[in-house]
């Protein structure tokens, strides 16, 4: 099970946008519905079907934001994009944001509860922070856990960055329940996303490579390999490679052979399980649901299901374990039967009571 | 006993629909990697593994290749492999599938491989199941080349 968790995917009217960017405020509003013609979306599909080929099984959409997210000029270009793609069983594809931070997003950038409505419909958010206080603001404040976290933290890799990294700042980012991205794009010195390379988050040249090396090794030493994905980050097709090799090329960033093989599969895994935490109150996974059986009187055991489930889940939250599935299974692959979630409740019970 | 180990590179070379693609053989394939691992890795990665780097079997039809690299740095050649961007110009994407300490057990997973490729390629062309094609030479021809590699 191989995640790829940033698939590029740009505006359908890029080059407009660009247009309008340059005469700014007066212009006349986006519309709010973006369609992709049958053309653009033929383009993206030989990009999946690649993805499925090398042996991805989950793979991310990526829109990417410069500087702030403004509520009224916002478009979700990914919702459209998913439902027109054609139905590939066995393959679940995701919806991400990427707000890249500068010198301008250090005031406020949007990720505020007021605009919560636009960031809803997104199932992961990333930020690129490219200055040392934008690493904080995306380190302590939006690692938190509320219903605007954003999950990945995805520093500029092909930059050379003025400010060194603090230990604390990642520290408390992990701690949280944040990870720090490695796109691969950088060490192959392929095409970057545009939008990247126009906010001046990525570069490519000579000195792109170097760059990604050394910081992408200043990264994975930071992160003693626990709190690390790796993703492509991919515009061509040409620059796709096969989730083994990318384990191996991080191996050569002085990663264990185990924590590379980590960061491509369970750690990406328990990620987008914690990000499936925005959409619920504080990180309670599941709504308590109070089944009382037919013929029976109503037990303590049963009323007092939904508080047990509550703790346990809070305190998993940050290690989400294999085994919890009744509870923490990704919506799109279905529930478990009923009389193995039963069991389970009740062996938790029995925990909780022996904890007590 | 100091044995000299190996590991056995099982990778398929996949062309992006570039145009033409040239006929690769496996002189291209290893200068392309030793380019490779004198830009990413310099001459001391070409150094560890030079000597012991050896192109042995490629298969156009499947694009299929056997790179056989000493264990002690075979990750080196095997990054520069991942590396590569291009081969004579043309650019592919190197999907390694196996890799393997014994020769056994890449000669299966290279015909394995060339079965599925076959199998696949059947499917496109939707031919039913009886109609004998060429495909069926060939995996005879390959079988037979790959299980005469030897050390």
């Amino acid at each position: 099970m191989f995640f790829d968790l940033n698939v590029p995917v740009h505006h359908p009217q890029h080059s407009s946008a660009q247009i309008s960017k340059k005469s700014k405020g007066k212009q006349a509003q986006q519309p709010a519905e973006v369609t992709y013609s049958p053309a653009q979306v033929a383009a993206i599909e030989p990009r999946l079907d690649l993805l499925v080929h090398l042996g991805y099984t989950v793979v991310a959409l990526n829109q990417t934001v410069q500087t702030a997210v403004i509520p009224k000029a916002h478009v979700n270009i990914l919702e459209n994009l998913v439902q027109q793609l054609k139905p590939r069983p066995g393959i679940v594809i995701l919806k991400r944001l990427t707000i890249v931070l500068d010198q301008e997003s250090e005031k406020g950038f949007g990720l505020t509860p007021a605009n919560a409505s636009i960031f809803k419909p997104y199932d992961l958010i990333a930020l690129v922070p490219t200055t040392l206080s934008t690493l904080s603001l995306a380190c302590l404040t939006h690692s938190q856990p509320s219903a605007l976290t954003a999950h990945i933290i995805a520093l500029p890799l092909t930059l050379r960055l003025d400010f060194r990294m603090k230990h604390t700042l990642v520290r408390t980012a992990l701690k949280n329940g944040a990870v720090f991205e490695i796109n691969y794009i950088g060490a192959l010195g392929g095409e970057n996303d545009t939008v990247l390379v126009e906010a001046g988050a990525a570069e490519s040249g000579a000195s792109a490579k170097r760059n990604w090396w050394a910081t992408a090794k200043e990264v994975t030493r930071l992160t003693k390999g626990k709190g690390l994905i790796v993703s492509g980050g991919v515009v061509a097709e040409a620059d796709l490679r096969a989730p083994r090799d990318v384990s191996n090329l991080i191996t050569l960033l002085g990663l264990a052979q185990d924590a590379a093989h980590r960061a491509s599969t369970s750690a990406p895994k328990s990620l987008v399980l914690r990000a499936q935490t925005r959409q619920t109150y504080r990180a309670v996974l599941s709504d308590p649901v109070l089944v009382i059986p037919e013929g029976t009187l109503p037990t303590p055991s049963v009323t007092s299901t939904p508080t047990i489930s509550s703790s346990d889940t809070r305190s998993d939250k940050k290690r989400p374990r294999e085994g919890e599935e009744g509870e923490g299974e990704i919506p799109q692959k279905g529930n478990s039967t009923g009389p193995e979630n039963a069991s389970r409740k009740k062996k938790r019970k029995k925990n909780a009571q022996e904890g007590r | 006993m100091v044995r000299f180990k190996n590991r056995w590179l099982l990778v398929e070379f996949i062309p992006t629909s570039n145009g033409s693609a040239t006929q690769l053989d496996g002189y291209k394939i290893w200068e392309a990697v030793r380019q490779s691992v004198l830009n990413n890795f310099g001459d001391v990665g070409w150094g560890s593994i030079g000597l012991s780097i050896n192109v042995k079997y490629y298969s156009p039809t499947t694009n299929i290749c056997i790179i056989r690299v000493a264990r002690d740095h075979h990750r080196i050649a095997w990054g520069a492999v991942t590396l590569l961007t291009a081969i004579e110009g043309t650019r592919y994407i190197p999907n390694v599938v196996h890799v393997s300490g014994t020769i056994k057990q890449t000669q299966l997973a290279a015909i394995s491989h060339n079965r599925e490729v076959i199998a696949r390629f059947r499917a496109q062309a939707k031919t039913s199941s009886a109609y004998k094609d060429s495909y069926e030479e060939y995996l005879k021809t390959s079988a037979m080349e790959i299980e005469a590699l030897h050390d």
